[in-house]
């Protein structure tokens, strides 16, 4: 059984229409791509994953359908979304950010050790941990805003184009955190990216997106192989 | 001198009255991103709920907290009812819907308990203290320590508890603080009724010397908006700070320059505001805004 | 096409009718009718101000009472000494111009919130001023004139007379100010209102133009203030009072931002809401009227004049029989009646919460 479920999902904005008709499949403890050129629907795809948008069509989360859920809801079921643009909470120090994305959990002893594994995750964020998330690079708050979706110890994990305004060896370390995240969190995770590459550090099996519908599926290798989606995310 | 320090404390604490409703605006400001004009007729309304359970025979520290409770009801019922409506879209037209209240609400007290102002009862007996040859009265030393109490408690709250960070961090970006988890839409109405709260607290703390009627806390409204700018809308601190100083300012200005004397003396801390502000846009205290393009 | 000319010879039948009915109005109502009427072109000018200040130009005004009141005070003292009443009207233009526009090199610098309390400052400041400065003002009791009588040859009673005075001065403004929002100008506040930077970048020095625009607002304050005096003969601090300041912001809201028939809706707003709820019931005046701005706020929160393109838009829906689709509160850009069927709305309240 899969642990998240797309059938059939459509979104839009306003009366803008952003998504006709996606269906996508994460297995337990899998990781999915899901790449795209810009408008593509990729974000979309998350946001309406989140109960950011209405949606029609399923969503299912451990078999029950979250469609219709606001974004507080769906979070407390497990689904932790970093979103594009980083989306940390500027005005409050490192620590309480962390702090923020623990908010559901009761288990004090454990946050504090979770706190210490994203500082150990992220040695940056160490030195800046009583810095305002407003002053930090754009690279620091990328990772905050990850090892804040990591406090939640969620079941998935929703990535949106962390690489974003990164210099690419910026880019690079945090790609390299999420690996880890993967193997050590037992984290499921839906990434979207523009750079094929590093979504395939993390991914095995891709969705390309079209203008909001699914136009190629696969696994890395079909994927890679085949020359257009190798033109066109690949640079190559 | 002793004079000069009567006249101080004074200030000090017709300040915090207003600092108190200051504090609420930025409370509101904060949560909700708007100015609420209707943070003064929300306080009156749970003050005549304290006035009509004194009157009835209830004990005055219980129809207090009476009133809190009512007010603090309230808040988070205007907030889900009506202002809910109006966040995140055109602020003028937020702001003209808490004008709207503010008339709304006056009417209703006004309903119930007429325009005429009523007296109200005290938590201070009349007198003053003689403190190492200064006369200050018990009322100007109650309410400042109340409302400094007040103050330690909110900031206890929002440092050092769950909730003070789940609200600081709604307040900051309530989309990003729901994909955490966090129930935007209740904290968001905590907030107002927190500050509604603070409101009916200044309410009762300044309706004996007022008398209570539905526009009392008009002009208090007025001043606490100016210490809340001043003090720069985003720092309850400055708000504070801000009161007093405006409290203090017009209580010296009338004291001391004759030409200026009772009822030229509103205009001071006005005018001195105007400086300030031309000099230090962000407030006294708040934090300069990078604009975004 | 032929629509657009449809909807054309529709809007001028509608303004001959509407210019009709100005100039008979007051021949066949009694004077209290004359005088909300007059009262209505007094604040539709004072309104015209606020509006070109936060409607077009998207800064907060919450002073315009002290403008009101300068005018009105100027206007007391020029006809008490006798001066010819052009003069006075000039003055009363000038005077609260060069004031504004004094607070406005300083102020306009300031954005938002800093920008707004100089102006709660001004009407603050001016009302113990007013009272200080008696020999001037009159003092607390305020300043009664007795001017502005109709004219013998007009055959008019004085209440008629001085509403065709306030009217000639408002369509004047108005359309002063429509000609200016309408051009160069309006464009450029259009701009500023939008994106300071944007405007910078395209050559606009948001600076001036607010400068500009307050100047103007301070001058309409100024001239309703003179009209204000005609029509009531009679001015006191109170006419300085920031709730009616904050009132003005409210009816400019309610009349339409950035809109001239709005403002004109606004006018009548300011003046009839109050007469209409206290002759309901005069202890619930301020009940009612709170009741009425809100009940507007809910269903128009674009403001009266967006009135027949939501009826618009409502009737639209109902003929395309569409069920399920509930109307948008506040739609972007008004223009939702074409909305395809297959995307539900979203709940305003979520859109809202979304959108920030």
């Amino acid at each position: 059984m899969s642990l998240l479920e797309l059938e059939n999902v459509t979104a839009s904005y306003g009366h803008a229409q952003a998504l006709h008709g996606v269906s996508l499949s994460l297995p337990e403890n899998g990781a999915i791509g899901i790449l795209g050129a810009n408008g593509a629907g990729k974000t979309t795809t998350l946001r309406a994953i989140s109960g950011m948008l209405k949606t029609t069509g399923r969503i299912l989360f451990e078999g029950k359908d979250i469609a219709g859920l606001g974004p507080d809801r769906v979070a407390r079921l497990g689904i932790a979304h970093v979103p594009e643009g980083r989306g940390t909470l500027p005005q409050l120090s490192v620590r309480d950010n962390l702090l923020v994305g623990a908010y559901q959990r009761k288990d004090r002893k454990q946050i504090a050790a979770d706190i210490d594994y994203c500082l150990d995750l992220f040695p940056n964020l160490r030195e800046r941990i009583k810095s305002n998330a407003a002053a930090l690079s754009g690279g620091e708050q990328q990772m905050l805003a990850v090892a804040r979706a990591v406090m939640a110890r969620p079941r998935v994990m929703l990535l949106d184009e962390a690489s974003l305004g990164l210099a690419p060896s910026t880019a690079r370390r945090v790609y390299e955190a999420v690996v880890r995240l993967r193997r050590e969190a037992q984290l499921s995770m839906v990434v979207v990216e523009q750079n094929a590459v590093l979504a395939f550090s993390v991914v095995d099996h891709a969705t390309v997106l079209e203008t909001g519908k699914v136009a190629l599926a696969g696994d890395k290798a079909e994927l890679m192989g085949m020359d257009a989606v190798r033109r066109a995310y690949l640079g190559g | 001198m002793q004079y000069f320090i009567q006249v101080v404390v004074d200030g000090v604490a017709t300040g915090a009255i207003y600092g108190a409703l200051a504090l609420a605006i930025v409370l509101v400001n904060r949560a909700t991103g708007l100015i609420n004009f209707a943070q003064g007729a929300m306080a009156v309304m749970a003050t005549f709920v304290a006035f009509a359970l004194t009157r009835a025979g209830v004990p005055l520290i219980a129809a207090a907290l009476a009133a809190f409770a009512f007010a603090f009801v309230l808040g988070a019922l205007l907030e889900r009812v009506v202002v809910r409506r109006f966040e995140g879209g055109d602020p003028d037209i937020a702001v003209v819907a808490t004008i709207g209240l503010l008339v709304l609400l006056t009417g209703i007290s006004a309903a119930f308990f007429g325009y005429e102002p009523h007296p109200f009862p005290s938590f201070f007996p009349l007198g003053t203290v003689n403190l190492f040859g200064v006369f200050l009265s018990f009322r100007s030393l109650g309410t400042i320590v109340i409302l400094v109490v007040a103050m330690v408690a909110l900031q206890v709250l929002f440092r050092s508890t769950k909730l003070g960070l789940a609200m600081r961090a709604v307040a900051d970006n309530p989309r990003s603080s729901a994909l955490s988890g966090l129930p935007v839409s209740r904290l968001l109405m905590i907030g107002w009724g927190l500050a509604a709260g603070l409101g009916a607290l200044a309410g009762i703390l300044v309706a004996p010397q007022l008398f209570i009627s539905p526009g009392m806390l008009d002009f208090a409204l007025v001043y606490a908006l100016a210490a809340a700018i001043l003090g720069g809308l985003d720092s309850p601190v400055g708000a504070v700070v801000a009161a007093a100083f405006i409290g203090v300012v017009e209580n010296l200005a009338g004291a001391y320059i004759d030409v200026i004397g009772d009822d030229l003396k509103i205009a001071v801390p006005f005018a001195v505001m105007i400086v300030i502000l031309i000099v230090r846009p962000q407030g006294l205290f708040g934090r300069k805004v990078v604009v975004r393009v | 096409m032929e629509k657009l000319l449809a909807r054309r010879s529709v809007r001028l039948v509608a303004l001959a009718v509407f210019a009709v009915v100005l100039v008979v109005a007051p021949l066949v109502s009694s004077p209290f009718i004359n005088y909300q009427l007059a009262l209505i072109a007094v604040f539709a000018v004072a309104l015209l101000g606020v509006n070109i200040v936060m409607g077009y130009t998207g800064q907060v005004s919450l002073g315009q009472s002290a403008f009101l009141g300068l005018g009105a005070y100027i206007a007391a003292y020029g006809v008490k000494n006798g001066w010819p009443l052009l003069l006075v009207l000039v003055l009363c233009a000038v005077l609260p111009a060069a004031v504004g526009m004094l607070v406005a090199l300083a102020a306009a610098r300031l954005r938002g919130l800093a920008l707004a309390m100089i102006t709660i400052a001004l009407p603050i400041i001016g009302i113990p001023l007013a009272r200080r400065f008696s020999d001037f003002t009159g003092g607390s009791g305020g300043a009664t004139v007795s001017f502005m009588k109709a004219p013998d040859w007009s055959g008019l009673a004085n209440d008629q007379w001085r509403y065709y005075v306030v009217l000639v001065i408002a369509v004047v403004a108005f359309l002063l100010a429509r000609n200016l929002v309408r051009g160069r100008v309006g464009r450029a506040f259009a701009i500023v209102k939008e994106n300071e930077a944007v405007a910078l970048a395209m050559g606009v020095s948001p600076y001036r133009y607010k400068v500009l625009a307050f100047t103007i607002a301070s001058l309409l304050g100024g001239v309703a203030g003179f009209s204000y005096l005609v029509v009531v003969q009679f001015t006191s601090p109170e006419t300085l009072s920031f709730f009616t300041s904050i009132n003005l912001v409210a009816a400019m809201v309610i009349g339409g931002s950035a809109s001239i028939a709005g403002t004109i809706l606004g006018a009548i707003y300011f003046v009839v809401v109050p007469v209409l709820a206290g002759a309901v019931n005069s202890a619930r005046t301020a009940l009612i009227s709170g009741a009425i701005l809100l009940a507007v706020l809910f269903l128009l929160p674009r403001g009266l004049a967006s009135l027949p393109r939501r009826v618009r838009q409502l009737s639209a829906r109902k003929s395309h029989g569409r069920t399920g689709a509930t109307a948008p509160h506040n739609s972007p850009d008004g223009a939702s009646s074409a909305a395809p069927p297959e995307i539900p709305e979203i709940p305003a309240a979520n859109e809202e919460r979304q959108a920030r």
